[in-house]
C-alpha cells in the first residue's frame, strides 16, 4: 500500500527526482516537502477513491508520512470491514 | 428566468448519476480542464497586512477601527517593510493582503512591499490613486449610492470619484458590499460600474463583534441580497465577476464558519494549511495568533465577508465531491476568487446551471 501512495503522490503533485520505490514513507510531506494543504487535500480525495474510505477532515493535520496515510487507511478499511 | 423563484428553491434532482469520488468527477472533460486551471493557483499561500492606522475616511461598521488594532505606533520604514516581506516570502507567502486603514495613503510602502512579493491585493476606498507601478490587484469598496456613500461614509461624490480614478485601470475591481439598507441601490451602482467598463464583484456585511446597527443583515435581507446577485450576474455577464454558489454560500442563514469551518488560525488552532501559515500584520509589523483571520473583529457567527469565504470555501474542495454538480459549482467559486484576486487572472464563463445548497458541504463534512 505504501508504494501505491507513493506512487499516487508522485503522480499528483508532479513530484520530481523521486520514485515509488526510493520515496521514504516517513518523510514529512508538509515540512520537507513543502506540500500545500490544497494539494494534500487533493491527494486525500484520489486516495479515498482509490481504497474505497472516506478520510475524516479532522484527521488531515495527522496524514503529514506516507506511513501515516497508510496506517489511516489500513484503519479505515478494519472499521469498515 | 425567475430568479428569485429558482434561488429559493431546493436542489433539484441531478440529471446525471451522482459520482462518489475525484477520479470519478474528474472524468467530465469540462470539471477536467477547469480543474487544471485553478489547480496552478493551489500555492498560493497568504497573510493580511494593515498598512497604516489613517485613513480619509470614517465610515460606519468599518472594520479597521474596531477592536486594539488600530492603537498601534505606525511602522513607516520602507526598509523595515521590505525586511519583513523578505521573511514572509522565506516562511513561503506567496500572496499578500494589504488592508487597513487605508493602504494609497503610503504609497512609499507599498512599493516596497510589491518589489518583493508581487502577487497580492489592496483593500482601498479608491478615492487616492495607487501609483501603477503597485501591480496588485486594487479592491474599491462600495458601500451603496452616492447619498448612502455620504451619509454612512461621510464622502460626496464617490463613486463618481472612484470611477474617474480607476477607469481602465486593469488592477482595478469594484466590491459592492451589501448592507441590510443598500440592497435596493445595487441595481444602478452596477448599471453605472459596467457602462463604465467596470468590473465588479460582491461581498455581504458581515458585523464586528457586539455591532448590532441597521448594517446587520436579518434572514429576509439575506435572502433579497441572494436574488439581486443573481439578478445582477444575468444582467451583467461580463462585468460582474460572480458565481451563483458565491451568491449562495455568502448569503445563507449560516455564517461561512458555521457551515465550512473557518480554517483561519482565529477558528484553527491546528497546524495546518492556514491554520500554519497565516499572520496578520498589524501596521506596526506585530501580529497575535489569537487575533489571526483575514477581517479580524468580524463576529464569526455573522461572517460572510468576501475575503474570508475566498479562504474558507476554497479551502473545502473535500466537502464539494458529493455529485458533479456540486463539484461545478465549487470550481466556479475557486475560479471566481482568482479573478477577483489575482492579477491577470481572467474569469471563465460558470460552470454550474443548477442551484446548489452550500448545506450540502456542512453535510458532507460528517
Amino acid at each position: 500500500m505504501e508504494r501505491r501512495i507513493a506512487e499516487i503522490l508522485i503522480q499528483e503533485l508532479k513530484l520530481e527526482n523521486v520514485t515509488p520505490d526510493t520515496f521514504d514513507v516517513n518523510t514529512d510531506l508538509v515540512k520537507e516537502l513543502g506540500i500545500d494543504s490544497m494539494d494534500l487535500t487533493t491527494v486525500v480525495l484520489v486516495l479515498q477513491g482509490e481504497y474505497k474510505v472516506k478520510f475524516d477532515e479532522d484527521t488531515y493535520p495527522s496524514l503529514t508520512t506516507v506511513r501515516a496515510i497508510a496506517d489511516q487507511i489500513r484503519q479505515l478499511q478494519s472499521t469498515v470491514s | 428566468m425567475d430568479l428569485d423563484a429558482k434561488a429559493a428553491a431546493p436542489d433539484k434532482p441531478l440529471a446525471e448519476p451522482a459520482p462518489v469520488t475525484l477520479p470519478e468527477i474528474l472524468k467530465r472533460p469540462d470539471i477536467a480542464e477547469r480543474f487544471a486551471q485553478v489547480r496552478k493557483y493551489f500555492y498560493l499561500r497568504e497573510s493580511t497586512y494593515d498598512m497604516t492606522r489613517r485613513c480619509n475616511l470614517r465610515c460606519d461598521g468599518c472594520y479597521y477601527y474596531e477592536g486594539d488594532k488600530q492603537n498601534t505606533q505606525d511602522n513607516v520604514d520602507p526598509a523595515a517593510w521590505r525586511t519583513l516581506f523578505q521573511a514572509e516570502k522565506a516562511r513561503g507567502i506567496t500572496f499578500v493582503v494589504l488592508a487597513g486603514a487605508e493602504p494609497a495613503l503610503v504609497p512609499e510602502l507599498l512599493a516596497a512591499c510589491y518589489e518583493e512579493i508581487p502577487l497580492g491585493a489592496i483593500a482601498s476606498n479608491g478615492l487616492v490613486r495607487i501609483p501603477a507601478s503597485v501591480g496588485y490587484r486594487i479592491h474599491i469598496s462600495v458601500w451603496g449610492d452616492d447619498r448612502t456613500s455620504e451619509r454612512v461614509r461621510r464622502a460626496k461624490r464617490m463613486l463618481e470619484r472612484q470611477i474617474e480614478i480607476y477607469q481602465g485601470d486593469a488592477r482595478a475591481i469594484f466590491v459592492y458590499t451589501f448592507t441590510r439598507e443598500n440592497i435596493a441601490e445595487a441595481h444602478g451602482v452596477v448599471e453605472r460600474l459596467a457602462r463604465n467598463g467596470c468590473k465588479v464583484t460582491f461581498n455581504v456585511f458581515s458585523a464586528t463583534v457586539g455591532y448590532h446597527g441597521p448594517l446587520r443583515h436579518t434572514p429576509a435581507t439575506l435572502a433579497q441580497t441572494r436574488a439581486t446577485m443573481l439578478s445582477l450576474l444575468e444582467a451583467y455577464p461580463e462585468e460582474v465577476v460572480f458565481s451563483r454558489y458565491n451568491a449562495a454560500a455568502h448569503t445563507d442563514t449560516l455564517s461561512l464558519h458555521d457551515l465550512y469551518s473557518c480554517p483561519y488560525p482565529r477558528q484553527n488552532r491546528g497546524q495546518f494549511g492556514l491554520g500554519r501559515t497565516f499572520r496578520q500584520y498589524r501596521s506596526d509589523l506585530t501580529w497575535i495568533r489569537e487575533a489571526a483571520c483575514c477581517v479580524p473583529d468580524t463576529d464569526c457567527a455573522d461572517c460572510r465577508h468576501y475575503a474570508a469565504g475566498s479562504a474558507i470555501v476554497t479551502a473545502r474542495m473535500n466537502r464539494h465531491i458529493a455529485s458533479a454538480d456540486q463539484f461545478r459549482a465549487w470550481l466556479d467559486y475557486v475560479d471566481t476568487y482568482l479573478a477577483v484576486w489575482v492579477q491577470g487572472y481572467g474569469k471563465h464563463p460558470n460552470l454550474g446551471t443548477v442551484p446548489i445548497s452550500p448545506s450540502l458541504a456542512l453535510q458532507t463534512s460528517r
